[in-house]
């Protein structure tokens, strides 16, 4: 050590401060990881006081500088177009694309670029991951039978004096099968702001509007038009012959693909897309003084939209058109007896400080302590899970800067009067969002992509939020730094290990552990992929069979590698935090205290039984939804859900997450 | 460049000449305002006067006041692009229409825009522009110069337009040709902030390069006043740096002050005007070319609770009293001038001479005196010249002496250079 070197060379220098502190903290390591997770779990607490309020950071933005200009006129568009599509709903005629027919002549009308985009929905299936991107390569789907077709209407209108380099999209889902009054009225809604942007003379960027047919899904229409707006397909002969003749047997008509004297089944293009707002009329909700409007931001693997884009959906919506704004949060939270403890504690400190000083004035009541601290929990589970809230995730993978709102009007829109004032506000509402979005010069950049809402207008940046994890992964290091110290110190002592430690070779066989089961991770979790190709299985018995699958393939890697040495594997387990603090082999503490050893027993059983991914799940369910329902099942469900949609979770679960608890296990039994 | 009504005077008060430009008028004035046409054996009494001040001035360091203020040019700069930054192109526009309304020519206005708002697609009154929300002036009308545009508008263009340091290639409608009698006024608007303003963007003017260009524009006389205005946030820190005399400058707002927009337009959806140039052109709006307003009046109209912050201008290199200055003298083309009938004005003598002699006239002088008044003049301006001086003096010289004999001593010199010249040539 540098340290005992100096010392040799002087005496009465005194060590550096930064080793004096390293070894100090070294040898506190205990207290020290005890003193650093309570801080970074009351730095966790207290994310919804350090919640800072929003702010439009982008200056080209401007929202609200001008006047909507939408009308009534626009509203009785779509109040025609409702009306319209009700009728065609009772007549019975939704066979196929009645609906869709509908839309692409009203758009055609107004003098837009239109064209129909058909699309096979994917099934529910394990797929080779892909993460932040797009995959170009499987563009082109081989044509299962068992995939069912949907047709998505798109729409266009150029920029009058534009240079069509760039596009905003409008989406408004809906089902195709049964048009219910919320989905005809988003329809409405989004095809009178189309007609209305065909007339206006300020459009920089070209707007798309895409009425997805989301009959199995808002995410799988909505990411089939991106992959096909993003990957054009060039001039193959055999690829377009079978897409006409596939297109006349859908759509079920023949020489009708052409309207106005154009193709209608040419894709066709804007430019990149600036921003995309997936906007839909939710069910009514009494109760609240106000229309609500509800936004949805998380994409999936905690990708978040610029929070510009929230921010002027806020500011328009509250300060313009009179909306409340509600985000998610977790509703079960807000009511939790010990969140409203934490916050009337705090509460207390901060008029305790108030009165020690006026200027500090940092106390938030405990109602809305317990209302941001649902919300940022609700935004974090999102953001962990990696599974988008909404389509608008869709959009996310290619970067592009979207989130879903959705309108719930206070009164049931049955009344044609009310249904007109909600449309009007809703579109002037959109029309001012799409105004702003229209002076923006370059991608959206200035303001945060990190962070989580604690409330629709305050928001914890990346900056505050990593205070607490730091705090909570700071001891790992610190902890393995004074193992490591104790065991070199030992180690010269014993006699079997002084023979090891004097080859230095000893790290291989830690490293050979941590490696073999890093290996039987990865096997593990692509496992689901192989089962899932056994056709009728159920999946309790797919969970039983991977379970079982995994822990033979486990004893044979075992016994083929021998049984390691594992002392120093701990260092490869840092991650799990609380689990690899506690542990230590059985055998090494039958010394002590009786009540010690049996604290750090039961401790070491406990944190090893939540620590199982799947046993916490179900602990999970089970403590929210009942103990009756849960089944080993669920896990499978889980799994795939989670491999579906892509989710980074997966990987961290089965990749970190299980080695690690693994390898704790394996030092438990350590002898 | 001289209008014919505005027959007038320069004053005399910021001339720092020497005693003997005085002792020069006292003795020339009478003379003169005899308005006798054989004044020439008088007048050649005060020649060898000219020819010592001929000599002091050529020995004394050049000094601007000495000429007249007898052009003026604009430099309109808005140096921000983006749509959001409407009101900066609206705000040059508004200068560029009010100078030119009061008389400053296109070709001596520099009218430099930073982007092209009125063809932006954001635009809903395309190939328009406004700077007032009831758009009852479109100030991108008809006719509407502009020099420099979008990224011709640089920090290094706008310098060498003030320098005059152009490459050969660029036009003349390009270049800043002001003299040594010119009034300059030099509008800049865009964001700034502590002694900087932001060009495009993506560079800045510092305050230290704006006050060597005019200390350079100064050494090269390619002025004779100079009135800095600029509208950005922190104005008055950006001529902190200036140390040439005859600049006079305002801005907008103080160290650590903003300068805010006027008023929003609802219909276009951006501010149209910045407040500092609002009350600017209220109070232009007033005028009119002939009217008397004075720089004192207009610094005196800004009103800090309307501007949201405080004008400020620094008169420090200034000599003349601003509430003698009339506006007109930057913002129009109105100049104190006066019939010159000689060609050229090179020699900065020689305006003086006459200006002294209008000067006293002009109270006097009547419709029907002016043609008179020219042919002395016209007279005067010819025995003025120097090399008609030059040449009398040696006619007078010789006066006495025997033409021929000056003649056959010229052949003989010839003859005898001719020779020597051969001799050296073999």
């Amino acid at each position: 050590m540098p340290a005992e070197k100096d010392e040799a060379k002087e005496p009465r220098a005194r060590p550096r401060l930064i080793i004096f502190m390293a070894s100090f903290l070294v040898s506190h390591s205990t207290l020290f990881s005890v003193v650093c997770c309570i801080a970074g779990l009351i730095a966790l607490l207290l994310l919804p006081i350090l919640a800072k309020s929003t702010y439009i950071s982008e200056n080209a933005l401007m929202p609200g500088s001008a006047n909507p200009v939408f009308s009534g006129q626009d509203v009785s568009e779509a109040s025609r177009l409702v009306k319209d599509i009700t009728e065609t709903q009772k007549m019975g005629k939704t066979t196929g694309i009645e609906i869709q027919r509908l839309i692409i002549q009203r758009m055609a009308d107004v003098g837009a670029e239109v064209y129909y985009h058909k699309f096979q929905s994917q099934s529910n299936q394990f797929h080779p991951f892909r993460f932040f991107s797009c995959d170009s390569n499987s563009a082109v789907t081989e044509s299962n039978s068992n995939t069912s077709n949907g047709l998505n209407t798109v729409g266009i209108i150029r920029a009058p004096r534009g240079d069509g380099k760039e596009a905003i999209v409008l989406v408004t889902p809906y089902n195709s099968e049964y048009v219910k009054l919320n989905d005809a009225l988003s329809l409405g809604l989004g095809f009178s702001i189309f007609s209305h942007l065909s007339r206006v003379s300020w459009l920089a960027k070209d707007i798309l509007w895409l009425a997805a047919d989301s009959r199995y899904g808002e995410y799988s229409s909505v990411s089939a038009w991106l992959k096909d707006y993003h990957n054009p397909v060039f001039f193959s002969s055999e690829n377009v012959d079978a897409n006409v003749t596939h297109d006349k047997d859908f759509l079920n008509m023949e020489n009708k693909n052409m309207l106005n004297g154009r193709n209608v089944d040419v894709f066709k293009r804007a430019g990149t897309m600036a921003a995309a707002m997936v906007f839909k009329v939710g069910e009514a909700m009494e109760r609240d003084p106000r229309d609500i409007l509800t936004i949805y931001a998380e994409a999936s693997n905690g990708q978040m939209p610029n929070l510009d884009l929230i921010n002027v959906v806020h500011y328009l919506a509250v300060h313009r058109q009179g909306f409340r704004v509600n985000i998610g949060k977790l509703a079960s939270l807000v009511n939790s007896a010990w969140l409203n403890l934490v916050g009337q504690i705090l509460e207390w400190l901060g008029n305790l400080a108030k009165n020690l000083n006026p200027k500090w004035n940092f106390g938030i009541s405990s109602a809305d302590y317990a209302e941001g601290a649902a919300t940022v929990a609700s935004s974090m589970y999102h953001q962990a899970l990696g599974v988008p809230t909404g389509s608008h995730g869709a959009f996310r993978d290619y970067q592009v800067d979207a989130i879903t709102f959705s309108f719930s009007s206070r009164f049931y829109l049955n009344n044609e009067n009310m249904q007109s004032s909600f449309i009007l506000r809703g579109g002037r509402l959109i029309e001012g969002v799409i105004r702003s979005v229209n002076n923006l010069l370059e991608k959206f950049h200035q303001s945060f992509f990190l962070y989580m809402m604690t409330a629709p207008n305050k928001f914890v940046s990346v900056g505050v939020y990593m205070i607490g994890f730091a705090l909570l992964a700071l001891p790992l290091p610190v902890v393995a730094a004074s193992l490591f110290l104790n065991h070199k110190a030992t180690g010269f002592t014993g006699t079997e290990e002084a023979k090891i430690a004097f080859g230095s070779w000893q790290w291989l066989y830690a490293a050979k552990t941590v490696l073999m089961i890093d290996l039987w991770a990865l096997i593990a979790s692509l496992m689901p992929y192989f089962i899932s190709q056994i056709p009728n299985i159920s999946p309790t018995e797919s969970t039983l069979l991977w379970v079982a699958l995994s822990v033979s393939i486990l004893a044979v890697l075992y016994v083929i590698l021998g049984s390691p040495y594992s002392h120093s594997a701990q260092i490869g387990a840092l991650l799990i935090v609380p689990m690899c603090l506690v542990v230590r082999p059985l055998k090494k503490h039958m010394q002590g205290a009786l009540i010690l050893r049996a604290l750090s027993l039961v401790c070491n059983l406990v944190m090893v039984v939540i620590g199982f991914p799947p046993a916490a799940l179900l602990l999970m369910k089970g403590f929210s939804e009942g103990f009756e329902g849960v089944g080993i099942g669920a896990v499978w469900e889980v799994a795939e859900f989670l491999w579906v949609w892509n989710s980074a979770t997966y990987l961290y679960v089965f990749l970190v997450h299980l080695p690690c608890w693994v390898l704790c296990i394996h030092i438990l039994l350590h002898p | 460049m001289a209008r014919p009504s505005q027959v007038a005077i320069d004053n005399f008060i910021s001339f720092t000449g020497s005693t003997e430009v005085a002792a020069i008028q006292k003795l020339e004035c009478p003379v003169l305002n005899s308005g006798s046409c054989d004044c020439t054996p008088r007048t050649s009494m005060v020649r060898p006067w000219i020819l010592l001040l001929l000599l002091l001035l050529a020995i004394s360091p050049p000094s601007h006041s000495s000429t007249v203020h007898n052009n003026n040019w604009a430099v309109l700069v808005c140096t921000s692009r983006f749509w959001f930054n409407y009101r900066h192109m609206a705000n040059t526009l508004s200068l560029y229409r009010t100078v030119k309304r009061l008389g400053i020519p296109d070709e001596r206005i520099i009218l430099m825009l930073a982007d092209d708002m009125a063809c932006n697609a954001r635009n809903s009154y395309p190939a328009q522009v406004f700077n007032n929300e009831n758009h009852m002036l479109n100030l991108y009308g008809d006719n509407v110069e502009v020099d420099y545009r979008g990224y011709e508008v640089t920090v290094e263009n706008f310098l060498r337009v003030l320098t005059g340091r152009h490459e050969t290639a660029v036009p003349r409608s390009k270049r800043l040709l002001s003299d040594e009698g010119s009034h300059i006024l030099v509008y800049m608007t865009g964001h700034g902030g502590d002694e900087f303003l932001k060009f495009q963007d993506n560079e800045e003017l510092q305050s230290h390069d704006l006050a060597d260009a005019v200390k350079q524009m100064k050494e090269k006389h390619r002025f004779k006043e100079l009135l800095i205005m600029v509208d950005t946030c922190q104005a008055a820190t950006l001529f902190s740096q200036l140390q040439s005399p005859g600049v006079l400058a305002i801005g907008s707002s103080k160290k650590g002050e903003n300068s805010y927009s006027h008023h929003l337009d609802s219909d276009i959806g951006v501010s149209v005007v910045d407040r500092f140039t609002y009350y600017t052109l209220a109070f232009f709006e007033k005028l009119n070319m002939y009217s008397n307003a004075s720089l004192s009046s207009l610094f005196n109209s800004y009103d800090s609770h309307l501007l949201m912050s405080t004008a400020s201008y620094r008169e420090d290199l200034y000599r003349r009293p601003l509430s003698e200055v009339p506006v007109t003298n930057f913002f129009g083309s109105v100049m104190k001038t006066f019939h010159t009938d000689f060609a050229y004005t090179g020699f900065s003598m020689e305006p003086e001479a006459h200006i002294s002699l209008v000067s006293e006239t002009d109270s006097r002088r009547t419709l029907g005196s002016e043609n008179a008044q020219t042919e002395a003049a016209n007279h005067n301006a010819k025995d003025n010249c120097p090399f008609h001086a030059w040449l009398k003096v040696l006619e007078d010289k010789l006066d006495n002496e025997n033409a021929e004999k000056l003649v056959l001593y010229g052949l003989g010199s010839m003859v005898l250079l001719l020779a020597i010249s051969t001799l050296l040539s073999v």
